[in-house]
């Protein structure tokens, strides 16, 4: 669903950006080099926003700013035009605000229990047992059924009446608005998606990005409110960042097993075992990463000279020859200085 | 032997209704004598109601197969509805762990709806043959023969399947058979002295119109004004998902009318939506696609247009059934512009593999999971061992059938006289009578004359869409 509107908002007027980089984080590939060029963009929230975009439509969305001459292509590279930014700068893109929330609950499970919450709870206020209850998988089905007999003596429908009332005073009018029309209840169907997007003559691409920042916010307002009948409905969705393979391996090297031991305990290639840790560097917090092992303050003392005042997408390996470091190392060293950069 | 008075009482207990619509009562009767049972009633005759009512009576468990996941899940959804919740559907988007929970409990379960291909998995079948089964159903049993052959080989099974799970009583329920096609369902589930229950197909509050249009943008500009004009709900249906999305889209904005898409690719949320603003007349029109099944019962459908032509006659006529079944004068219209049987023999036959695809997919070494229909199609009949000579004859005689079946259609769209008698002679019915108004070839189309024209004051205002008064009416207070 990326059209070339869409696209505007991962372009840089300073740099070329790789149009394959853009379109594999959006896929959702987890490639080291994709998620270290997804974070130099500063578009790794996105990661697999968008799971069934093709390459033509991406091809299709650059082509096109191209031939309106807002872009400049060379070798799938692709900056902003001046007339570009201006474009970008006067369109008014939506700009979410908790985005990252998506890489660490699975919100769109949340979403339906979330919902079909509010549709239990509306109907059970009016006392009303014969409606259509949405159409939810089986197991989301479940866990409402649960947490519905679970609570159903806590007053649910005023709970969930403060509560809503709370997070939407919080967002401006317009989302707030966007945010209740999509919810289900007592005669009360909600608007589509598509409904949405029409009546605020939007694209559809940018009313979906819309929704998803919406629930993600949401989802961070139960994490901060703590309430239980709301962070039940977050159980078992909140998920590391970081594959499960990668997990284990950043876990043995967090506890000092030496790269080859782990390659060969956990029987992967020592590439392989490079390549969890770059991941979890890049994915996690700069705290919970143990860089100091791999990367001495010595060390770092030495690269820090070496590219004094150079930007970081400017640094080349060549320059460290003389320190004889392994690329993983140099690029470990990258994301450090990355992740402080934005600190 | 179930009596006619315990029929009538079940039937005020479970659906508060004292009398039974026509074919329901001789159904269930037919079913209470323990007589296989081949029930062809009109869309809207409340099809459902027989095995609804007969698993409430037997209090054992009723299977349906049913060839839609869309529509079982709708069914499951209304029976829940009805207070009836020990009905499931074992459906492909289940999990595993899913599906066992589902048949280790099956005794628990007095509905249980499964698709063709469901059902002939060994594991499904074990189960079911492990509990006593009041009822088989086999719901759109023309499938059997209108799809079987090359979209759903598995229905070709079910008479095979029906015995191993020890003969069960049987209903075999459509909307539309011809008397060849009665004669292929009863062949097919090896039941050839079914009873059968037949109501005439006819729907006489129905009007019957077909316009012709040399260019596209003409009849895309006539839909326009069809919509605006006819007395609404309506349904739209279009052969393809992209182009019903397009044209939602376009009515809405041509339109005064609130109009949604409406097809198998929408999430599950949209679909609730639609569905239910459609059933709270928070809509006005849908713009659907043939191959997916509306299951939630409307009975104020003023109009069914179709914007493409359809296959054949049964298809055509089993949707615009959705119309009028509150016997309230209703209309449908096809919009026919040349070339568009094109179209329809393409879709028609694209599931009908070619000589050169069936020789080489049957004779590949073990593509047992290939990606491609047509594969799967000529493997399950490599592995149940058809030579590849009748698979080769049975799909060229398939290709004809497809064909011809395209022509009445065709022949439909161009006949100048009586539509209705038309598709009295082809469903083999022609004793009724003709309603005042039939169809425009006895008389012109006169929207308001058939009292089908839109008041101004029938648009739909939509509630108010600022949160506070969205969150006050959620809850009750
Ligand atoms: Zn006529």
């Amino acid at each position: 669903m990326l059209d070339a509107t869409q696209l505007l908002r991962f372009l840089s007027a300073n740099t070329p950006r790789r149009l394959r980089v853009i379109e594999n984080v959006l896929v959702g590939k987890r490639s080291v080099s994709t998620l270290y060029w997804g974070m130099r963009y500063a578009q790794l929230d996105w990661l697999g926003y968008d799971k069934r975009l093709s390459r033509t439509e991406v091809d299709q969305a650059a082509q096109s700013l191209v031939n309106d001459k807002l872009a400049v292509m060379a070798d799938t590279k692709v900056k902003l035009t001046p007339e570009g930014l201006t474009t970008l700068n006067a369109t008014s893109l939506y700009q979410p605000q908790a985005l990252s929330v998506r890489l660490t609950v699975d919100i769109s499970t949340f979403w339906q229990r979330f919902l079909l919450a509010i549709q239990v709870v509306s109907e059970a206020s009016f006392e009303n047992r014969q409606y259509y209850p949405l159409q939810v998988p089986w197991a989301v089905k479940q866990t409402i059924k649960r947490w519905f007999h679970q609570y159903r003596e806590a007053s649910l429908a005023e709970q969930f009446r403060t509560f809503l009332e709370a997070f939407l005073t919080s967002l401006p009018t317009t989302q707030a608005n966007f945010l209740a029309n999509l919810l289900v209840g007592h005669v009360q169907p909600g608007k589509t998606i598509t409904q949405l997007a029409q009546t605020a003559e939007m694209s559809l691409a940018e009313a979906t990005l819309i929704q998803t920042d919406l629930v993600c916010q949401l989802v961070q307002f139960i994490q901060q409110e703590q309430a239980p009948v709301f962070t039940t409905l977050l159980a078992g969705l909140v998920n590391s960042p970081v594959s499960q393979s990668a997990l284990q391996t950043v876990q043995a090297y967090n506890q000092g097993q030496s790269l080859s031991t782990i390659s060969q305990r956990r029987h992967l290639k020592d590439s392989t075992v490079r390549e969890h840790l770059l991941e979890a560097a890049i994915l996690e917090p700069l705290n919970a990463f143990d860089y100091e092992r791999t990367l001495s303050p010595a060390l770092q003392t030495k690269l820090a000279d070496i590219f004094d005042q150079q930007s970081i997408d400017e640094w080349q390996f060549d320059q460290v020859a003389p320190l004889s470091l392994e690329f993983w190392q140099f690029r470990l060293y990258e994301i450090l200085r990355s992740k402080q950069d934005d600190q | 032997m179930i009596s006619d008075s315990q029929f009538y009482q079940a039937l005020k207990q479970t659906f508060g209704f004292e009398t039974f619509r026509p074919g329901q009562l001789e159904a269930l009767k037919a079913l209470g004598a323990g007589k296989d049972t081949l029930a062809v009633l009109p869309t809207g005759a409340g099809k459902t109601l027989i095995y609804e009512l007969y698993g409430f009576l037997a209090d054992q468990l009723v299977v349906v197969v049913s060839p839609l996941i869309s529509l079982m899940q709708d069914q499951v959804a209304t029976l829940s509805v009805r207070g009836e919740k020990r009905a499931a559907a074992l459906t492909s988007m289940m999990t595993y762990n899913e599906k066992q929970a589902v048949l280790a409990h099956l005794n628990q379960y007095r509905f249980l709806f499964v698709s063709p291909e469901m059902l002939s998995q060994s594991a499904v079948l074990t189960a079911i043959s492990r509990v006593q089964l009041g009822l088989l159903v086999v719901d759109e049993a023309h499938c059997i023969s209108t799809w079987g052959p090359d979209f759903r080989p598995e229905y070709l099974l079910l008479g095979q399947i029906r015995h191993l799970l020890g003969d069960p009583l049987t209903l075999m329920a459509t909307a539309t058979a011809t008397d060849h096609v009665k004669a292929d369902i009863k062949a097919k589930l090896q039941l050839p002295d079914a009873e059968e229950i037949i109501l005439p197909v006819d729907r006489q509050n129905i009007f019957l119109d077909v316009e012709k249009f040399e260019v596209l943008a003409d009849k895309d500009e006539r839909l326009e004004t069809l919509v605006q004009q006819l007395k609404k709900p309506g349904v739209i249906y279009f052969s393809s998902k992209q182009k019903a999305d397009e044209m939602a889209g376009y009515l809405n904005q041509k339109t005064t009318c609130h109009v949604a898409a409406y097809h198998a690719d929408l999430d599950l949320e949209t679909r609730f939506k639609v569905q239910q603003q459609f059933m709270l007349g928070q809509l006005d029109v849908i713009c659907a696609t043939s191959a997916f099944g509306m299951g939630i019962d409307k009975n104020n459908v003023r109009f069914v247009i179709h914007y493409h032509l359809p296959g054949d006659l049964e298809s055509y006529w089993q949707e615009i059934g959705r119309a009028g079944r509150d016997g309230q004068p209703s209309i449908a219209i096809l919009l026919y512009q040349p070339g568009d049987e094109q179209i329809a023999q393409f879709l028609s036959e694209t599931t009908v593999p070619e000589p050169n695809e069936i020789d080489y997919y049957y004779h590949q070494k073990a593509p047992l999971a290939a990606p491609d229909n047509k594969a799967n199609l000529i493997w399950f009949y490599r592995n149940h061992h058809v030579s590849l000579e009748r698979v080769l004859a049975g799909f060229e005689k398939r290709r004809e059938q497809r064909f011809r079946a395209l022509q009445k259609m065709l022949a439909y769209v161009r006949i100048s006289s009586c539509r209705r008698e038309f598709i009295r002679s082809y469903f083999d019915q022609t004793d009724s009578e003709k309603p005042t108004h039939c169809c425009d070839n006895d008389e012109q189309l006169d929207i308001s004359a058939l009292g089908l024209e839109a008041s101004d004051n029938e648009r739909v205002q939509l509630a108010s869409t600022d949160w506070q008064s969205i969150v006050t009416q959620l809850f009750a207070h």
